[in-house]
């Protein structure tokens, strides 16, 4: 579905932002890019969708080959939430910002089904329609620029730093919204984030970057617990990993606060059976 | 053209002038291709521009703006050429006289842009600022927003191609290649890029009052900026050139 295939990419002469990197990803993955500020995080996600073109190797995305094809043609499959939602947001009200999306990529779609979705979209995020964007909080700009994202219902949806300045409440109820539609839809979830918890609780597949280079292409799990990788990219695992490798034997692969009070218990259990 | 109005570093001899002596520098070059009518004096005050532009090292920043007026510079010369019907014929409709004239345009252009743009690309606005403060007397609120309204655009233009993306993203035909179309897609975008430079102004406005701006008087401010003698030698290659526009 997204293949990227010896990929480099740099803003200006000379300059190699991204360097030669290679991935797949399948439809109905939730992959989550890992790496520290300025690793080029960005730079690849927005290498996916072709907003920017490589300059070396290439990238395809549905089956069409990103330096061939255009960006707004893809926006009917392909939803992108921007870092900053003030870049996203143009329009007025909620209501209209909602419907916007569909307006531009789904011109077939009659009035009361656009003002159906928007409604569904509204009440899930809990909107009432009128509130203009550009006087809402920093968060619930983000939300609503997530939600115009999901309104569209795409097949691929690449999310930079969707959960950045949420608070606790917010955060798991976008996520639970995307999961969602990860799983009952299929859709393809490409997400940058610095959240390890988030990661850990969400996404399957990592991937790390730093310095430009994919340093590695695994499952969450199995990333998090690579101490000398964790290093290399400057992350730090959730603390409940890192807590199951201090504990080591009977702790192992409890990442989790739901399998490690499992493990807890029963080795208490064990404990108290012995004495 | 991001990159139009940043400070590049440096210590050479243009840096180590005082502000207020570049942009009078600038100003006279600009003046003096006004008043010339000699195409060899023009032809002089280019070669004067980039000999300005390669004293202060930033000899690339001026041939990029050159390539950059390139196109401006060959419609207008077509433009003259075919709308001046005077003199003798040299080809079809153009004359001489045309191809002259057309060439005087091009270079008063030219001489015009280039010096600005390579004064503010090794002075420090804030420099500026202050030493029209210090030495001018001009009231710090107007220093203050100039340099404000100056560094933001950079900013500015960013925020503009990051909208673009944004709209290209969701369906909006920006990477059309059709530039009229682009044109009309343009204008929907003010509104958001409006509002952010009303938020910012706001925030800056905030943050300058919270800083005690109106506190400051003509004297704040450590660094000082007196006139040098390289400041009376480019004065008076300021009056040479004025004056060789006059008379030759
Ligand atoms: N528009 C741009 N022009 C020039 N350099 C850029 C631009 N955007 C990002 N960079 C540079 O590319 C590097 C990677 O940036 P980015 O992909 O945004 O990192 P991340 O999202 O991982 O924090 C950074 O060093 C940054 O300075
Ligand atoms: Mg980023």
């Amino acid at each position: 579905m997204i293949s990227l295939e010896k990929v480099s990419f740099g803003y200006g002469e000379g300059s190699s932002t991204v360097r030669d990197i290679s991935f797949h990803i399948e439809k109905g993955e939730f992959v989550a890019i890992l790496g520290a500020n300025g690793a080029g995080k960005t730079t690849t996600v927005k290498l996916i969708d072709g907003l920017l073109k490589p300059t070396k190797g290439k990238v395809v995305i549905n089956g069409l080959d990103t330096s061939k094809t255009r960006v707004s043609e893809r926006a009917r499959h392909v939803g992108f939430l921007f870092q900053n939602p003030d870049r996203q947001i143009c329009r007025n009200t909620v209501r209209e910002e909602l419907a916007f999306g569909l307006e531009t990529v789904k011109k077939d779609m009659s009035r009361e089904d656009i003002d159906r979705r928007v409604g569904e979209v509204m009440e899930s995020f809990g909107f009432s329609g009128d509130e203009e964007p550009f006087s809402l909080s920093r968060g619930e700009r983000q939300r609503v620029a997530l939600a115009s994202v999901i309104t569209v219902q795409p097949e691929i949806m690449i999310l930079d730093e969707p959960t950045t300045g949420l608070d606790y409440r917010e955060c798991s109820h976008i996520m639970d919204v995307i999961s969602d539609m990860n799983r009952t839809m299929g859709t393809t979830v490409v997400m940058v984030c610095h959240d390890m918890e988030v990661v850990m609780s969400y996404a399957r597949r990592a991937l790390v970057m730093a310095g430009g280079r994919l340093l590695a292409d695994g499952t969450v799990r199995s990333v998090f617990r690579d101490t000398e990788l964790m290093l290399k990219a400057s992350l730090l695992p959730p603390q409940i990993t890192e807590l199951s490798m201090r504990l080591g034997k009977g702790f192992e692969n409890a990442d989790t606060v739901g399998e490690m009070t499992a493990r807890i218990c029963s080795e208490m259990q064990v404990r108290r059976a012995g004495r | 053209m991001k990159d139009l109005f940043q400070y590049t570093a440096g210590n050479s001899v243009i840096h180590r002038m005082n502000p207020l002596t570049k942009i009078l520098l600038a100003v006279c070059i600009c003046a003096a291709g006004f008043i010339s009518d000699n195409i060899f004096y023009l032809l002089f005050l280019l070669l004067l521009d980039m000999m300005i532009g390669l004293a202060a090292g930033v000899f690339k920043k001026a041939l990029s703006i050159l390539k950059g007026l390139l196109k401006v510079s060959i419609f207008l010369f077509i433009l003259q050429v075919l709308f001046v019907r005077r003199g003798t014929p040299v080809f079809w409709i153009i004359t001489d006289e045309g191809l002259m004239l057309a060439a005087k345009v091009v270079l008063r252009l030219i001489i015009a842009c280039i010096p600005l743009a390579l004064m503010l690309a090794v002075t420090q606005i804030s420099d500026l600022a202050n030493a029209l403060v210090q030495v001018l007397h001009l009231p710090y609120k107007y220093a203050f927003t100039l340099t404000t309204s100056i560094r933001f655009i950079p900013q500015f233009m960013e925020e503009m191609g990051d909208i673009m993306e944004a709209q290209t993203a969701r369906g909006v035909e920006f990477d059309t290649k059709n530039g009229l179309k682009k044109i009309g897609l343009v204008l929907p975008l003010c509104v958001p890029l409006l509002i952010s430079s009303v938020r910012r102004t706001d925030a800056t406005a905030v943050a300058a009052e919270v800083r005690g701006f109106e506190l400051r008087t003509t004297k704040s401010g450590f660094k000082k900026y007196p006139f040098r003698l390289i400041d009376l030698a480019a004065f008076l290659i300021c009056a040479a050139l004025i004056a060789g526009a006059v008379l030759l």
